[in-house]
């Protein structure tokens, strides 16, 4: 006979209410790692998804993700040629915010060369990949574009051809891939309003400091004004040829001036270090921070439940019951709040990750953790609850 | 065969000014199959001589025999009390002290499981039990949901399930009216014909007392009616009984 299911029998209600609060704080504790997995999972998703095998940025710059890097397009050309390239294709990466149909939309616009396709959209879950120069985009579903939607970027309307699924940049913002000439543009291309109104502001600044060489004035103003060049990018990729030995090559890039060549399994760790590490140490704290509130809810809560048998328990000593049957009642009530809490945060998970803003990413591995956990919390704070029966004698089974 | 022997026993509580003698050599003996009472107001250490016997709280001097085993001489002879309590005691209260998550056959069968007695053995006697303590058809039924004479009996049968040598009530009728007290009281005095076992029973209530082989009257902790022959003992309240 199992004397904590039959306490617990006893009022059902307040244990399951007590199940579903320390449930639902495990919940959260579940989360934090699932969010903490989501980051990783998302950062070098899209790293894994360009198929590169090494990255060449700006000199002493951590790559188009970590940080900024500009670089000329036609560098290509040059890193072409290193021995032990395959194929060098540029790459460009930025986040915008546009409206669509009243609602904002943040977008990690990816650029990359269609005809090497490094870069690109390796797996297409609707439609078609991108199939001419311009004006055509591949959407991730998270944006929520359907096939076919136009939107307007830069001076041009952009149609929605294809779509992936779960690839977000490293700051959870959706990605959109375009070519690069668009990519290119949206960024860099000034509409016309734009140059006219910075003409004329320039050229009123210069009209002032030469105002006897008008002609010159007006030329410097034009070439502050107009449209700079927009052949540059953020990193240019790299496919090595069979055989190739990365780091080698990397180190081959790397002699040169203006550049830092990274191997992808490098710019994977560029980026965990990154932001991605602040976000585990964030994650992390929460975590211990939460665990230790669910280990001292579920002792407060043992605690006095506990007290509430201190009567039986005298009881029971009085009627000569070992030790370790008390031991038990407490410890097994402690077990089954936190093994019935883990359950209600697994079902509650299942449930809603789906539904939460950012991927929340649970493995087997974090489960049994958190139900190592939460067996070990509930051992810790059966502590007191343990202490408090022990200390009854079994004569106050006969006060009243 | 005597299974209760208890000589000079002295509790005092404190130390010093605040020292409090809550019984002053108290003396006493029980035989198997006899029902021995222990008469005295409240506070007079009825209860306390009860706990000592039990191995419960310590008392500051003298001897307690129970069946062949010396536990207490000056200090405790045993360790394991515990083992001692539910191998050779059985309890009963005042206030029925049953737990209260637990059903009537399931208090039973918690003293049983106690003793190792388990599975279908156990239920076996739990009904049993129940059944010769008149309450088997109440076996399914919490505490909470019994009448304070349906408790006592549950209480009893809880008491008698590990085949005591002893039987310690205390004040086991002060919370049921007379006529349900006198059943129990009844009960008792069938327990011990059919059981074998001793029945000590503490109460402050005279009436409660008829029948009983020996009443002994506690008062200021001083047992004033001894267990020898020299006519310390009385006979029952009411009979004209008193110290001789």
């Amino acid at each position: 006979m199992n004397l904590a299911v039959r306490d617990i029998r006893r009022h059902p209600g307040r244990f399951v209410l007590s199940c579903i609060g320390v449930g639902l704080m495990l919940t959260l504790v579940l989360s934090y790692g699932g969010i903490y997995n989501g980051f990783v999972q998302e950062a070098l998703a899209l790293i894994n998804n360009t198929g590169a095998d090494l990255w060449v940025v700006q000199r002493d710059t951590r790559g188009p993700f970590a940080e900024q890097s500009r670089m000329p397009e036609d560098v290509r050309y040059r890193i072409a040629i290193v021995p032990g390239v395959a194929e060098a294709s540029p790459y460009l990466f930025y986040t915008i915010q546009r409206e669509w149909q009243g609602r904002p939309l943040r977008i990690a616009v990816v650029g990359y060369d269609l005809h090497t396709g490094l870069g690109g959209p390796r797996r297409i879950v609707a439609g078609r990949g991108i199939a001419q120069g311009h004006y055509e985009m591949v959407a991730d579903q998270k944006l929520r574009l359907p096939l076919g939607a136009r939107l307007h970027l830069g001076q041009h309307d952009y149609t929605v051809v294809g779509q992936t699924r779960g690839l977000v940049g490293s700051g959870g913002d959706p990605v959109a891939f375009f070519t690069l000439a668009d990519a290119q543009e949206i960024q860099f291309v000034k509409d016309n309003w734009a140059i006219r109104n910075q003409r004329e502001r320039a050229q009123a600044a210069y009209t002032r400091a030469l105002p006897t060489q008008p002609s010159l004035s007006a030329r410097l103003a034009r070439e502050l004004a107009d449209n700079p060049d927009v052949h540059t990018v953020n990193a240019i990729l790299v496919r090595l040829a069979p055989g190739a030995q990365p780091q080698a090559v990397a180190r081959e890039i790397g002699r040169w001036k203006y550049f830092s060549a990274y191997t992808t399994e490098q710019q994977s760790q560029l980026l965990l270090a990154g932001s991605v590490a602040l976000a585990r140490r964030q994650t992390s704290l929460f975590r211990m921070v939460l665990a230790l509130t669910a280990t001292v809810i579920i002792a407060q809560i043992i605690y006095t439940m506990t007290l509430e048998k201190l009567k039986p328990i005298a009881l029971l000593k009085l009627m000569g019951a070992p030790t370790r049957t008390i031991v038990a009642l407490v410890l097994q009530e402690s077990l089954a709040l936190g093994v019935v809490a883990y359950g209600v945060a697994l079902l509650v998970g299942s449930l809603t990750y789906d539904k939460w803003p950012r991927l929340v990413l649970v493995g087997t591995a974090d489960k049994l953790t958190l139900l190592a956990m939460v067996l070990g919390i509930c051992v810790v704070a059966s502590a007191m609850g343990i202490r408090r029966a022990l200390q009854v004698e079994a004569s106050a089974a006969l006060s009243d | 065969m005597e299974v209760v022997r208890i000589e000079h026993l002295t509790k005092v509580y404190g130390s010093g000014h605040t020292a409090v003698t809550a019984l002053r050599e108290a003396s006493l003996t029980a035989h198997d199959g006899e029902l021995v009472a222990i008469l005295g107001p409240s506070g007079s250490g009825k209860t306390t001589l009860l706990m000592a016997a039990a191995g419960i709280i310590e008392p500051t001097g003298g001897r307690i025999t129970i069946g062949a085993t010396a536990l207490y001489d000056g200090g405790w002879l045993m360790r394991d009390r515990g083992r001692f309590r539910r191998e050779h005691l059985g309890f009963i209260f005042q206030s029925h002290n049953l737990i209260p998550f637990l059903t009537a056959r399931e208090n039973v069968l918690m003293a049983l499981q106690i003793r190792a007695v388990t599975g279908a053995r156990a239920v076996r006697v739990a009904q049993e039990l129940l059944d010769y303590l008149g309450v088997g058809d109440r076996q399914g039924h919490l505490p909470e949901q019994l009448s304070g004479g349906e408790q006592q009996r549950v209480a009893i049968a809880r008491a008698l399930a590990n085949a005591p040598q002893v039987i310690l009530a205390d004040e086991p009728t002060a919370a049921l009216d007379t006529e349900r007290g006198q059943s129990v009281m009844a009960l008792f005095r069938q327990i011990a014909r059919e059981k074998g076992s001793a029945v000590i029973c503490v109460t402050h209530d005279h009436r409660m007392v008829e029948g009983f082989d020996h009443v002994y009257r506690v008062k200021d902790g001083l047992v004033t009616n001894g267990p020898s022959g020299e006519d310390h003992r009385v006979p029952p309240a009411g009979t004209g009984g008193g110290v001789a």
